[in-house]
């Protein structure tokens, strides 16, 4: 049983990470971030003033709860490399006091201490960092049930779970409020807003194929961008019509991938395994006949870190997305 | 377990009903108690953080309990020490034996080696439970009630786990009834039956748990993680409650090895004890289970264990498994905290059952 449940994981971690959640109420966050002029230049953006946070803030977080702020946090835990990613891109990278063994940017945060090793949060070292404030990622990625315990410690936790490229503007917004970083994150959401607004200028008018972005192949269970998740969002803005998987876990079955049809396969996962490549994807069984293998449309992704990780260089992944769909239109 | 093959049958009864030396119990239970203190004593005074130490431990502990000690600790130690580290090791205590004890009652109920606490159906009806509650948040939202999905600190899933743990015992008894006798055999395979329909239950209510697989999987692997004081103060009364009934009916299960015919024969209301006793057993493990999921192991080696060193008599083995399941499981539980999370159940199997296969081929050479 044990050993059954142990191979499972691996999986079930990187389906987690690259999920998407269910549809419904927009996240607030969203709301966040419409203070924010969106799609204005980076001049214009910046133009507008950002006025400064007031301690005690009420803050409403992407799991929908109402987190008060006392005062400025001065020592924050990251519970996921792309709130690290979130909370440095405000400014905020010498506040972290506590990251996950899979934080690896920016460089500096590598030396610090761990408090989540192998996706297993360790209460005792969040509680031992002494946070004032946790930044925790939702569907699941950090656990309901450690979420409440970190509730019941008496700890701030804000949870983040973007589920579109304006969403990931929408948290660095939220983050930016809740550490009193209004004006560097209105920067960094003027420049994901470029980034997006040339992406999109970049490939507009041409077709949209039929993408299937690659997250793992597990024994037999296919993981792509779950439907409504940022994944999905960053393939329709490079100019693609995104095949999508299951909204929470993300994963597609093969019959359901061979009746999309991919016109296009990106593998993410050959960033990692260097056994998958277009000819072994070709050879597996039942994958030969898409119109992404015939016409030699399967491309290895080697930079799948900065397209599934919801964080600041979501510019990176986007632009490596729309280069891969739409090679002809960025000059290749 | 060595002699109960080889005495003629009235020594062996005057064996079982009697009892052991005072001193040599004195002793043997002596040593259990001093091996539950150090597994607590190293279960709070060491941890991941190297916040608090074992110095830094104690002296919490005294100030909490109200003794005048300077302080010289951070509120993060005391955080760690009184609302993490104590609450799981006294959980552990409370799971450990618990499960042990109820080990003890099922092997000598059903006379079947392989039987453990979960036996009858036990685990399969609280995973059942444990997983239709850890899902419930998804399917009606209405439910979900803010961040958690607890009421006053009680979380949906441990009730259903509790309740499922129970009420499948109940139907397995009830099913495997037949003109008021409940034969062993029968038991056992009507257990065996339910257990696989619940056990596809919860495979199928897991194909659809989407996001809430991760939480599923922790907790049909079983962890001491989230112990809480609330949890224990529910789970405590009941485990402490069924093992101690179980215990004064030491002199019932000594009999009730000798066969259901001929403990009849000796006076014992074979039928009733049994349903008494299985009920006692699923209690303390029902509740074991509702705080810290489906723990392996513990409740089916401990037994045997103590049996191979300190023979059958129940009288001093339900108390030295109490005590030894308790003291193996807050052990255990402060390697795979120290591991890094590891789920307790690999740690238990991999430490216990080596130990446990040396110690039975010792025995049973020196039987030979």
């Amino acid at each position: 049983m044990a050993l059954r449940v142990l191979r499972v994981i691996p999986p079930l971690i990187a389906a987690l990470l690259l999920a998407a959640c269910q549809t419904g109420a927009p996240s607030p966050s969203v709301v966040a971030s419409s203070a924010i002029p969106s799609g204005a230049s980076g001049t214009g953006a910046s133009a507008v003033p950002v006025p400064a946070t007031h301690y005690p803030v009420v803050v409403t977080d992407d799991a929908g709860r109402d987190v008060t702020i006392a005062a400025d946090p001065r020592r924050i835990v990251s519970l996921a490399p792309s709130t690290t990613e979130i909370a440095c891109a405000v400014g905020a990278c010498a506040e972290l006091v506590g990251v996950t063994d899979f934080d690896d940017y920016p460089a500096q945060v590598a030396g610090l201490p761990k408090v989540v090793i192998g996706a297993q949060v360790d209460v005792e070292k969040v509680v031992a960092a002494e946070p004032d404030l946790v930044l925790a990622a939702g569907n699941g990625f950090t656990p309901d049930a450690i979420l409440s315990q970190l509730d019941d410690l008496g700890l701030t936790v804000l949870v983040l779970y973007p589920q579109s490229a304006d969403e990931i503007g929408g948290d660095i917004t939220l983050v930016g409020r809740t550490l009193d970083a209004g004006a560097a994150a209105a920067r960094e959401v003027a420049r994901i807003d470029d980034a997006v607004a040339s992406v999109r200028t970049a490939v507009a008018g041409a077709d949209r194929p039929r993408v299937f972005y690659e997250v793992g192949v597990f024994e037999g269970q296919i993981f792509t961008a779950g439907a409504d998740s940022f994944l999905a969002s960053l393939i329709q803005i490079a100019g693609g019509d995104p095949v999508t998987g299951d909204a929470t876990t993300t994963s597609l079955a093969l019959e359901d991938l061979v009746a999309a049809d991919p016109q296009v396969i990106l593998l993410g996962d050959a960033a990692y395994d260097a056994t998958i490549t277009a000819e072994t994807v070709a050879a597996r069984p039942g994958w030969g006949e898409m119109t992404a293998v015939a016409d030699g449309h399967v491309l290895p992704m080697p930079d799948d870190l900065v397209i599934t990780r919801p964080g600041p260089r979501v510019t990176e992944g986007l632009l490596a997305l729309a280069r891969a769909i739409h090679p002809d239109r960025f000059g290749g | 377990m060595r002699a109960a093959g080889t005495l003629p049958a009235t020594a062996r009864i005057g064996a079982l009903v009697g009892g052991p030396s005072l001193a040599r119990a004195a002793i043997v239970l002596g040593a259990g108690v001093l091996l539950v203190i150090v597994a607590v004593v190293v279960g709070v005074g060491v941890g991941t953080s190297g916040l608090a130490g074992p110095l830094d431990a104690a002296g919490i502990l005294a100030h909490r309990i109200g003794l005048a000690v300077p302080v010289s600790w951070s509120p993060g130690a005391e955080q760690i020490v009184w609302e993490l580290r104590l609450p799981r090791a006294v959980t552990a205590l409370v799971v450990g034996g618990g499960l042990a004890t109820a080990g003890v009652v099922f092997q000598a109920l059903l006379r079947n080696p392989l039987a453990d606490p979960y036996v009858i159906g036990t685990a399969a009806g609280a995973s059942l439970g444990a997983v239709a509650g850890l899902m419930v948040p998804t399917l009606v939202p209405a439910l979900a009630l803010g961040a958690g999905t607890a009421w006053w600190g009680i979380g949906l899933a441990q009730v259903l786990a509790f309740a499922g743990g129970l009420g499948t015992m109940l139907v397995v008894y009830g099913v495997a009834r037949t003109g008021g006798r409940v034969p062993v055999v029968t038991l056992l395979l009507v257990g065996y039956a339910i257990s696989s329909v619940l056990a596809a239950a919860t495979a199928l209510l897991m194909f659809f748990a989407g996001n809430r697989l991760g939480a599923i999987f922790g907790w049909l692997m079983g962890s001491l993680g989230g112990a809480t004081w609330t949890d224990l103060a529910l789970a405590t009364p009941l485990v402490a409650a069924a093992a101690a009934v179980i215990l004064v009916r030491w002199r019932r299960l000594n009999l009730l090895l000798l066969g259901d015919g001929p403990a009849a024969h000796l006076g014992l209301d074979v039928e009733r004890e049994k349903l008494i006793l299985t009920v006692l057993a699923t209690l303390a493990t029902s509740a074991a289970v509702a705080v810290a999921g489906t723990i392996g192991f513990v409740g089916l080696v401990v037994p045997h264990l103590l049996r191979l060193v300190l023979g059958p008599d129940h009288r001093l083995l339900l108390p030295t498994s109490f005590l030894g399941g308790a003291a193996l499981l807050a052990l255990a539980d402060t390697g795979a905290r120290l591991a890094g999370g590891v789920p307790v159940g690999v740690v238990t199997a991999l430490l216990g059952a080596p130990f446990f296969l040396v110690l039975l081929r010792r025995t049973r050479a020196i039987g030979a």
